[in-house]
């Protein structure tokens, strides 16, 4: 849905849309840094809550790469739905709603890709 | 005369026996001797002789290949009979051409049935399902001579039982057997609608009724004498005419003009 | 009696009216149709003269129980479960005594303004008396029984039926009956509804015998009921007397799942549900079609789903140095035979189609082998390709079409057996000959084919005389309305093919020309015996392996190839034979390179039946092992020999499909085919001499019928059902059940 109404927003800007929080892209930009800071101070927290076997330079690394996954976002509004997002993740995290699996699974380090191309699914099993 | 292919049987009024009907004690022992013989509700009565299963068994003197082919004089008749039916419906015929089989035989073995059906081009399950629904057709060995004795209530009630100990006394079988000569088959059946000429049994295609024990012992010495004695009433009366002579009509009908006026 | 029938409709109406004040307005009755006006409940419909009260009520949607009436069979209306009331249908008895009594709705015909009462008081109270008389005399075993769940008693007590019981007596019983492998019977629970008496198969094997309390329904003898269509018996039991034997105590049919697919074991392409539990066909069963099998399927396609558990091969397996096959990875096996094929070129490769083999499979085959620059793609049955050959599809179509057999007035069946070939093409035949006074003539063998016919004769040459119109039938198949003429596919795999197929086609022509029957209508039929056959054609397989046999290759590819027509001796010895199917049956040992591929149950495929009607499988369980779908090893051959077919998935193989032949996709849809007369006109041209030796069809016996390809060979069952018919139901061992 929020990429519908950024592509709408891209081809007809005179088209005035709702904003969800933000105003303007500069008011976005400030709640991610508001998120961003959060996250980098609750990063030791997580690691001594959780017993997680990184070090909290790793976590933040970490952090900052989740962050620049979306650093080509432009929209206000799908801005504000990441750090929605992102404050739900936060929070769920602060009160250990989540688990110390939940947590590893932003390292992905067991997942194997899909096949993708005929012959690799051919070989991988009856119907990948 | 093919067509004739079972006895007439007319069925006659109650009356006589019915006024003994409500004599108690006979009636009670009726019930309960009903009740003592039969286990369950739902054994027909005892047909051992004419087949009591319905489904067949090979045995050494009924099986596909037991010897069976008509004469040719019945192949006769069986043209006879098919052509009194409209083209392609030969199957009509199975009643009568299974009659001709076991007038022909004494009785009805699988050979035969599987005859009837090759006579009138059908398959031979329909032949059997014929066979097996009306018991007239005997499809097991019986004697020369099928004694049925009918023990239903009206006969019971004038003793059929005592026919019936003459019977096996004097043939020395039990219902159900056949003497060791093949002459005799005895077995009981339900009413057989002569009731007013109780008691009586049928002898193959003959009725013999009124029948005292001697009457019975009588009608298997002359049957063992190779003779067959003349079928019906042995009280001296005609028919089924009132057992203490007649009640009326007992006079020559009278002639034109009865009882009209004179002057006319 | 008043012939006043104006004023006794005028009385009549004002009558009702007066009775119901809710049906005064009523629409005057229209004199120019013939239809019958009744209700149903009220609700007012019009029927057509002798419909009767059941057909009535099932046009407004009413469903009335029933359990001796069935659409395709006679009307007995001997279980008397249908028993409706009816307003204005009194009996009158001595004259006088009015007696207002149920109806049975299966066999009595509506009347003019009737009422029929579906719901009333006195129909349930009927019905639930019938009930209990049914069920005085059925065993209470249902939690053993295999009906259980879609049993039609069990249904219609618990809707109809009393909650108690009032019948305190002994329950009858009845013995049961060994009638083959195939039919359990466990006669106590029958009802006598006296369907299997009447069954389409033709063979009168089953009656009732005894009388009123010990009327049972069996053989009478000790007799095998193995006619090649008695499975539907099984289908056609309301009850659990007549149970599958294979399937018994293996599913409950709320466990299974049904998987809607088509049957491939013969060329009519029968609709099937194939019902699965847990990656298993736990057994098949028909689906209605009305253009191709109706409800009926033959024994083989119902019976044979045992053989797709045995012999199957699960991996890929490549013969080693000693000679053995061993098995292997797909890679491996796919990386040999890639490279076998990049060793040659041209005619150096050719290929063959068997007969179970789907359009996807078949034509991934010859985009790959036309890539190597081959057109050395052929089937196994063989097509004279003399004349037209298979370039004009009405050559080798089933044109007149399965249900068109309804509508014609002779048939003349030429060197064929198609109660064995196509069992359900001869329940057809059987049907039109029962009810449409059909006429049929052979020419071949003399066989039992369940009704009466002409025998011609069985030479070759009585072809001849028949074109020539030199032969006594001819006046017969000249002044017939709408002839048609079949021949069998077996009797074109002769030496002499084309001159037979020339001899049939000018007698189809003559017969059409002397009929004067309109344009659409089809004459000239040919009857195949395998699936493949026509989508193999459509795509432009060549019919036969005879320029394989002329020109051997160096790599031989046999696609489901199981009829044994090559063999090693034919071919050089270096050549390397590469054997793709589901089955280890007669390709498979030849061959030095085995990919493992998809039974009909296992994968979405597309089969073309005799008649050009597409229709597909579906998958309804997973091939077994490392087996994948025929098409997608070919697409992997491809890729891996450097010649990759533009297609990933099967929408993409299916739009391929679409190119060469648009009718392959159109599914349910008889294409249809013409060019009879050029046909015909061109294979005057056919130059060959008809051989003496007579037509002798394959199939000839029952015994031929169980065991004739690679899934019904592997099929335990239908081994049993040879051992039956070879040596007696005795025969088989059967472990005492129930």
């Amino acid at each position: 849905m929020a990429s519908t109404a950024a592509t709408r927003a891209a081809v007809g800007a005179s088209k005035v849309v709702k904003p969800i929080f933000s105003r303007d892209l500069d008011e976005a930009k400030r709640r991610v840094r508001e998120l961003y800071r959060a996250w980098y101070r609750e990063v030791p927290n997580s690691v001594a809550t959780f017993q997680l076997d990184i070090t909290t330079r790793q976590g933040r690394d970490k952090v900052r790469e989740m962050f620049d996954k979306n650093k080509h976002v432009t929209d206000p509004r799908v801005i504000d739905m990441l750090v929605i997002k992102g404050k739900m993740e936060l929070q769920e995290t602060i009160h250990v709603w989540k688990q110390k699996t939940h947590i590893m699974r932003y390292f992905h380090e067991t997942e194997t890709p899909r096949p993708t191309d005929f012959l690799s699914k051919f070989y991988s099993g009856h119907d990948p | 005369d093919v067509g004739h292919c079972c006895p007439v049987q007319v069925r006659k009024h109650l009356d006589k026996s019915r006024s003994k009907m409500f004599l108690s004690a006979a009636f009670r022992s009726a019930v309960s001797q009903t009740a003592r013989q039969v286990r369950s509700l739902h054994r027909s009565a005892a047909r051992a002789g004419a087949g009591g299963i319905f489904v067949h068994r090979d045995t050494p003197d009924n099986n596909p290949d037991t010897p069976f082919e008509f004469t040719e004089e019945n192949i006769k008749r069986i043209e006879a009979i098919i052509s009194m039916y409209p083209d392609g419906h030969k199957q009509a015929a199975t009643i009568p051409v299974l009659d001709l089989a076991q007038r022909q035989h004494g009785w009805l073995p699988i050979s035969a049935m599987n005859k009837v059906a090759e006579v009138l081009e059908i398959p031979p399950m329909r032949v059997y399902e014929v066979a097996t629904f009306y018991t007239m057709f005997l499809r097991q060995p019986v004697g020369k001579y099928f004694i049925q004795i009918c023990t239903t209530t009206p006969c019971m009630l004038c003793n059929s039982d005592s026919i019936l100990e003459a019977i096996q006394n004097k043939l020395g079988i039990k219902v159900g057997e056949t003497t060791p000569d093949k002459m005799f088959t005895l077995i009981e059946v339900e009413c057989l609608g002569a009731c007013v000429n109780a008691p009586m049994v049928q002898i193959n295609d003959n009725y013999y009724e009124d029948l005292t024990p001697k009457d019975m012992e009588n009608i298997i010495d002359e049957l063992k004498a190779g003779r067959v004695p003349p079928p019906g009433p042995r009280s001296g009366r005609f028919s089924c005419e009132p057992a203490g002579g007649l009640t009326s009509l007992t006079e020559p009908p009278t002639g034109p003009g009865f009882g009209v006026r004179a002057d006319l | 009696m008043l012939r006043l029938p104006t004023v006794g409709r005028a009385l009549a109406g004002a009558a009702k009216g007066s009775l119901a004040p809710s049906n005064t307005v009523r629409t005057p009755v229209r004199a120019a149709s013939n239809m019958v006006e009744v209700f149903v409940d009220g609700k007012p419909v019009e029927v057509e003269p002798g419909t009767t009260v059941l057909q009535a009520c099932e046009k407004v949607g009413v469903q009335i129980p029933r359990f001796c009436y069935h659409e395709r069979l006679s009307v007995a209306g001997n279980c008397r479960m249908c028993l409706v009331e009816i307003e204005k249908a009194p009996k009158v008895m001595w004259h006088t005594l009015i007696v207002w009594q149920p109806v049975a709705a299966c066999a009595m015909p509506v009347m003019k303004g009737w009422n029929i009462l579906t719901n009333s008081d006195k129909t349930r109270k009927a019905r639930e008396g019938v009930m209990e008389f049914l069920l005085a005399n059925h065993p209470l075993d249902c939690p053993i029984c295999d009906q259980g769940g879609e049993c039609d008693l069990q249904d219609q007590s618990m809707q109809f039926g009393s909650d108690r019981s009032r019948f305190s007596e002994g329950k009858r019983a009845v013995e049961d009956k060994n009638i083959g492998p195939l039919i359990k019977t466990i006669m106590t629970r029958c009802i006598q509804c006296t369907r299997c008496v009447r069954e389409i198969a033709g063979v009168e094997d089953l009656g009732t015998t005894g009388r009123g309390n010990n009327l049972q329904i069996g053989t009478y003898v000790e007799k095998m009921f193995m006619s090649e269509l008695s499975g539907n018996v099984i289908d056609v039991c309301p009850v659990g007397a007549l149970t599958s034997k294979p399937y018994a105590f293996t599913a409950r049919p709320w466990e299974t799942r049904k998987t809607e697919s088509v049957d491939v074991l013969d060329a009519v392409g029968s609709n099937i549900v194939v019902s699965t539990r847990g990656g298993e066909v736990m057994r098949v069963m028909p689906r209605l079609n009305e253009d191709v099998n109706e409800e009926w399927i033959s024994d083989k396609t119902r019976f044979a789903y045992d053989g797709l558990k045995r012999q199957r091969l699960t991996q890929p397996m490549v013969k080693d140095s000693s000679g053995q096959l061993t098995p292997s990875t797909w890679e491996d096996a796919l990386t040999r035979v890639a490279g076998a094929l990049q060793g040659v070129q041209g005619s150096e490769v050719a290929a063959i189609a068997g007969g179970m083999v789907d359009a996807e499979a078949l034509v991934s085959l010859k985009d790959l082998l036309n890539r190597m620059n081959s057109e050395n793609l052929c089937t196994e049955e063989l097509f004279p390709m003399a004349g037209a050959g298979t370039d004009l599809r009405s050559n080798y179509l089933l044109n007149t079409g399965i249900a068109g057999i309804e509508d014609c007035d002779l048939l003349l069946l030429i060197g064929t057996n198609p109660r064995y070939e196509a069992p359900l093409f001869n329940a057809r035949i059987r049907k039109s000959w029962l009810h449409n006074e059909l006429r049929v003539a052979l020419v071949g063998r003399s066989v039992d084919l369940s009704y009466t016919y002409d025998h011609l004769g069985e030479e070759a040459a009585v072809l001849q005389e028949l074109a020539n119109g030199t032969h006594p039938f001819c006046q017969v198949l000249s002044s017939a309305k709408r002839p048609v003429v079949v021949v069998g596919s077996s009797s074109l795999q002769r030496e002499d093919g084309a001159a037979i197929l020339s001899a049939v086609s000018t007698i189809a022509q003559n017969a059409r020309t002397s009929s004067g029957v309109e344009e659409g209508w089809k004459v000239l039929n040919v009857l195949h015996r395998v699936a493949s056959q026509v989508a193999a054609l459509d795509l432009g397989y060549k019919a036969g392996v005879e320029a394989i046999r002329k020109n051997p290759p160096k790599v031989l590819f046999l696609l489901g190839a199981d009829a044994g027509c090559i063999t090693r001796a034919d071919l050089p010895k270096n050549s390397l034979v590469v054997y793709q199917g589901h089955h280890g049956d007669v390709g498979a040992p030849m061959a030095d390179i085995i990919l493992p591929g998809a039974a009909y149950t296992e994968k979405n495929a597309t089969y073309v039946n005799t008649e050009g009607r597409s229709q597909q499988t579906r998958v309804a369980v997973t091939a077994p092992g490392m087996a994948r779908e025929d098409w997608k090893i070919i697409r992997a051959i491809s890729e891996l020999a450097g010649v990759t077919l533009p297609y990933d998935s099967v929408d993409e193989v299916r739009s391929r499909l679409a190119e060469v032949s648009p009718n392959l996709v159109r599914y349910d849809d008889v294409e249809q085919a013409n060019y009879f007369k050029q046909a015909n006109e061109l294979s005057k041209a056919v130059n060959q001499a008809l051989l003496a030796a007579p037509l002798v069809p394959p199939q000839l016996t029952a015994k031929d019928f169980y065991m004739t390809d690679s899934i019904s060979r592997a099929s335990q069952t239908m081994a049993k059902c040879v051992k039956a018919i070879t040596e007696g139901a005795n025969a088989i061992d059967e472990p005492s059940i129930c």
